[in-house]
């Protein structure tokens, strides 16, 4: 069963005159099945960013059609739609807001009307999908970068999460925390869109790549296809992952 | 270390010695409310020369500071800005009020000398309890509290939001002061030119943070209210503490 369906979604950016405006997205149409991971790779200004945020209703929608588990991405859904879709911020800090980890955890299940009993034990097998559990009763700011970040992931699969959106995952991570990342999220069993420049992160985390270039989709296919073909990405403004080019 | 960053240190190092384990972290919340409220209203409710009973109601304080194992030079250290305001209060009084109560030697003590120090002392023995209150209770078991009390819950979100941001805030000051501070080496502080730059930085910044809060609220759910539990609840022997403070602090008030 596809978890997401998009058809023609465009976004412009600025106010009606068309001098002003700024095409981010245009045309977008992907469809993404239940636990696919797909890592969203794009240059600097390609539209990632705007895409996760409409997703998640951030951002209004103004052409298209985005279905999210069926649902139907509009003000009425917004709540349900939530409910089934995380975003994991490029900053942790702006995300954990609550003193401790459990408490933050356990602010989604809470504001969905869960009782304390079903919080709990949502709460707590997030934290152990992140292996995070013994870390619970810690306060936030005693975490290093990397547990803040499983933390951040933690707080989005306690309302059991179906996709998880997550938005330069690795950036600021030392190499053992982003190992330990990598090897959390390809346990995890939701379906994933991972928004990075970190090409190697994204080769080990993703079996589906979208490169987005000038809000259009320019290649959709095998995360190795795309990721080893140096001239499509020299041509839209990346390189080859260190991995590959260091072995060539 | 800078000012902020101490700052920083010590909200942190606040919410820190509320979580830990202690006999007065225990307590129940709410009982701690209003015992603390109960304190602060026979405080204040002295007569402006009862100067010796007032000071009676210390007891409270240091028992609580005694049992609870809270050091009192932090205390100082850190609300120092709130307590020398608070004794800053009453310091006009001898001026105005000039009638004789007594001789010491030769220096005469006035009503307005009394009425000062009784200020005084209401203003410190109340940030006092209200700082006992903070350091042995979480912000979040603190909220709890107070929307148990039928305290408006749009005041309690402000009041948990506004110590969240506290922090953001503070961390923006810190990042952009250390970033000036860097090209600006054996200058003191930020210079005056650079202030309303540097104000309407900060305004943009923190609205930017603030947001991404509030994205990340709503993404989870958040429909205007916190949902505040207490990881523990209330039993007799929590209700006791409050009852025994007030028969306590009462005695004291009457006698």
């Amino acid at each position: 069963m596809s978890i997401l369906e998009i058809e023609n979604l465009s976004f412009t950016y600025g106010n009606m005159r068309e001098k002003f405006r700024n095409h981010v997205l245009s045309n977008l149409n992907i469809r993404m099945e239940e636990g696919e991971s797909v890592g969203l790779i794009g240059e600097n200004g390609a539209g990632k960013s705007t895409f996760l945020k409409i997703l998640t209703g951030l951002l209004d929608m103004q052409d298209g059609k985005v279905q999210v588990s069926g649902l139907e991405m509009k003000k009425d859904n917004l709540k349900k739609i939530r409910a089934e879709i995380g975003y994991v911020f490029q900053d942790s800090d702006s995300q954990l807001f609550m003193s401790t980890v459990y408490e933050d955890v356990a602010f989604a299940p809470r504001n969905y009307g869960r009782s304390e009993r079903e919080t709990q034990k949502a709460s707590m097998s997030a934290l152990k999908l992140v292996h995070m559990e013994d870390k619970k009763d810690r306060q936030i700011y005693r975490l290093s970068g990397g547990e803040k970040k499983l933390a951040a992931i933690a707080t989005v699969l306690a309302v059991g999460t179906k996709l998880m959106l997550l938005d330069e995952p690795s950036v600021a991570l030392d190499p053992k925390n982003r190992r330990n990342l990598i090897h959390v999220l390809n346990e995890l069993p939701c379906a994933k869109i991972i928004a990075s420049h970190d090409l190697d992160f994204v080769f080990d985390t993703c079996d589906r790549v979208i490169l987005l270039a000038d809000g259009k989709v320019a290649a959709d296919g095998d995360t190795k296809k795309i990721l080893t073909d140096r001239e499509l990405l020299e041509g839209h403004g990346l390189e080859l992952p260190l991995s590959f080019s260091r072995n060539r | 270390m800078s000012r902020i960053s101490d700052a920083i240190t010590d909200l942190h190092k606040m919410d820190m010695e509320a979580g830990k384990t202690g006999w007065l972290q225990g307590i129940h919340p709410l009982p701690k409310l209003l015992a603390t409220l109960f304190f602060i209203m026979l405080t204040v409710s002295f007569g402006k020369y009862e100067l010796s009973r007032i000071l009676k109601m210390g007891i409270y304080l240091i028992v609580l500071f005694v049992i609870g194992d809270i050091s009192v030079k932090l205390l100082l250290k850190r609300m120092k800005a709130v307590l020398l305001l608070v004794c800053l209060i009453g310091i006009a009084n001898p001026f105005f009020d000039r009638e004789p109560v007594f001789w010491l030697g030769t220096a005469v003590v006035t009503k307005g000398m009394i009425s000062a120090a009784t200020l005084m002392i209401k203003g410190i023995f109340a940030v006092s309890a209200s700082y006992l209150l903070m350091v042995t209770t979480s912000m979040e078991d603190l909220c709890y509290a107070f929307r148990k009390l039928h305290i408006p819950k749009l005041f309690v979100t402000i009041l948990m939001l506004v110590y969240r941001y506290i922090i953001l805030f503070l961390k923006e000051i810190e990042r952009m002061t250390d970033a000036y501070m860097l090209r600006a080496p054996g200058q003191k502080g930020i210079h005056y030119k650079a202030w309303g730059t540097m104000v309407g930085q900060l305004l943009l910044r923190s609205m930017d943070r603030a947001q991404t809060v509030y994205d990340s609220m709503m993404m989870r759910g958040y429909n205007g209210e916190f949902y505040l539990r207490c990881k523990k609840k209330a039993c007799g022997s929590d209700y006791l503490y409050a009852i025994i403070w007030s028969a306590v602090l009462t005695c004291i008030r009457v006698m």
